[in-house]
């Protein structure tokens, strides 16, 4: 079976390798929220350059999605501030 | 290895793409110690992107840059007892003391080291013609899918609109098409039918001719639309997927698709980047796509340039002459295909997203004054101050303003997100030499 991180409560499998960014997009997760927030988070450049893929892992920090490879048991969720701040 | 060398300060080259796998291996090969450092886990840049293990092989046209690059690896693993390489590793920036700043993702801290000279090879950013919506998920880069792809060995799943302009549209289509998602259309702004003396000049160029026409045979073969002078209006969300205006020659439609990917050729990366002073006691060198964009082929040229630039300047003779005539020819090339492709500008509707980081639109930037400096745009306008540093709003203002916006200089520091805990875990005795 192949290993897992969570994206906010809900486990998202991955090959081992592979970035969080290549699972997210597999298991069909496209907004990388927050949800309602006025800009949302998403993969773009795929090469670590816009950083609109930028996630937080509980207790470490945040990575950007597209360069980080995926570690198992891993806690996803959108960064803090994305987005918040022009409602 | 003498005693000397092995207590000598190492060139540094950042970036492990063509570029600059091409000047460690130069360098190493001249009998000097090279730092090479990567962001991502393996080497390969923009272009060899290394699928994950176990992941399907995806097709990755013509055959030509896996020789390139098949030859530039055994090379390095042949010179691999003078390369030091540090992957999962991201180049920080300068501190004060002239140290260079790392961060290593793996063990989770920043580390500090002392060098003789640095050729910084960190590729391109794509640009992106912006457009109502553009900033919603769904809508990627191109080149970031084509990545995705290749990593993966796997197409996004559901239908896909490409568009923009360049021979990067092409590509990608071709690839997805290959791998079992052909996109419902390409749609390229340009118009190069128009330009036929341009196109007879552009056919003169042999290797990146047959890899447009292999490109295109795909995507005849798989029937995917291929419409020139037609462009994106503005997309927006339905349900799970987009809904995408789009302009065909004269006629608008609406397409439904999945998802949206965007391209309108490249610019080096450069924000945040140390720029190469003359006569600076560390001398500092751009290669590559970050130094100009010369395309694969040219990046590796380059990297080999950069490299015999720095032996020179060591007192140790490296003939760049050749180097310098084959980018030229490069040059003429990328010049000859800008303008093949050069298409009427357009204005951003008042809603457009101009700068995605900060939310800022292009109503927000008319509504300062005419004038307005580049500071001021930075300052009073809060465009380019965003978690990019300003990799894809700066283009597009210099395209809207007609004038480049100078960068931000010093570069805000870090350049990019470090954790907290590898901040902490960085302490001045970590200086390695
Ligand atoms: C997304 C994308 C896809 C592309 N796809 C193709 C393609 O399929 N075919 C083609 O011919 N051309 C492609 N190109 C064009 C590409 O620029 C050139 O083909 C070629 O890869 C340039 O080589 P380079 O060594 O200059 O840069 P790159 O190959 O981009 O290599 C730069 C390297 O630097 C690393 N890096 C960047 N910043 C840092 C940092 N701060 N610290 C440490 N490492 C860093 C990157 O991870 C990367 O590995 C693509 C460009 C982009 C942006
Ligand atoms: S997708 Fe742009 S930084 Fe990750």
């Amino acid at each position: 079976m192949n290993p897992c991180f969570y994206w906010i409560d809900r486990p998202v499998s991955f090959r081992p390798g592979e970035t969080i960014a290549a699972a997210l997009l597999r298991a069909g997760i496209a907004d990388l929220g927050p949800e309602g927030g006025a800009v949302r988070g998403r993969v773009f450049c795929g090469i670590g350059a816009c950083q609109a893929c930028v996630v937080a892992v509980a207790g470490e920090g945040a990575v950007e999605a597209c360069l980080t490879p995926a570690r198992s048991g891993m806690r996803l969720a959108p960064p803090p501030s994305l987005g918040l701040r022009h409602e | 290895m003498s005693e000397l060398a092995m207590t000598e300060l190492p060139i540094l080259v950042v970036g492990g793409g063509p570029a600059g796998v091409a000047a460690a291996v130069t360098l190493a090969e001249a009998g000097l110690r090279v730092l090479l450092i990567e962001q991502r886990d393996r080497l390969g840049g923009a272009i060899h992107r290394q699928p994950a293990p176990g992941a399907p092989q995806v097709w990755r046209g013509p055959a030509r840059h896996r020789r390139n690059w098949t030859e530039l690896t055994s090379r390095l693993e042949r010179a691999a007892a003078r390369i030091e390489l540090r992957t999962s590793s991201v180049f920080l920036g300068i501190d004060g003391a002239g140290r260079f700043l790392f961060e290593d993702r793996r063990a989770g801290r920043v580390f500090a080291r002392r060098v003789r000279a640095a050729i910084v090879a960190v590729g391109a950013v794509e640009r992106i013609r912006p457009f109502e919506g553009w900033e919603l998920p769904g809508v990627t880069s191109a080149g970031g899918a084509q990545v995705l792809l290749k990593e993966t060995g796997r197409p996004p799943e559901g239908p896909i609109v490409v568009a923009g302009t360049g021979p990067l549209l092409l590509a990608v289509a071709a690839q997805l098409a290959r791998a079992g998602n052909p996109p419902l259309a390409v749609l390229e702004r340009g118009n190069p039918w128009r330009r036929p003396k341009t196109l007879a000049g552009l056919a003169t160029a042999g290797p990146q001719l047959t890899e447009a026409a292999a490109y295109a045979t795909t995507l005849a073969w798989k029937r995917v639309p291929y419409r020139t002078a037609s462009e994106v209006l503005g997309v927006s969300e339905v349900g799970q997927g987009l809904a995408i205006r789009v302009r065909l020659g004269k006629i608008e439609r609406l397409l439904q698709a999945r998802h949206l990917l965007v391209h309108d050729g490249l610019e080096p990366n450069r924000a945040g980047i140390p720029l190469p002073a003359p006569g600076a006691e560390i001398p500092v060198l751009l290669a590559g796509d970050g130094r100009e964009i010369l395309g694969a082929d040219a990046a590796i040229l380059d990297g080999r340039r950069a490299a015999a630039a720095v032996l020179a300047s060591l007192g140790q003779a490296a003939p760049v002459a050749p180097l310098e005539a084959a980018l030229g020819k490069a040059r003429a090339f990328q010049r000859d295909l800008a303008e093949a492709l050069r298409s009427p500008s357009t204005l951003p509707t008042p809603e457009t997203m101009i700068c995605r980081c900060e939310g800022r639109r292009y109503a927000d930037f008319t509504a300062l004054p005419a004038d307005a400096s580049a500071r001021e745009i930075r300052l009073m306008g809060r465009f380019g101050l965003g978690a990019c540093q300003g990799r894809f709003c700066g283009p597009m203002l210099a395209e809207l303003r007609g004038e480049a916006l100078p960068s931000a200089s010093p570069p805000r520091w870090p350049l990019r997100p470090v954790s907290l805990a590898a901040l902490a875990n960085f302490s001045m005795d970590q200086t390695e030499t």
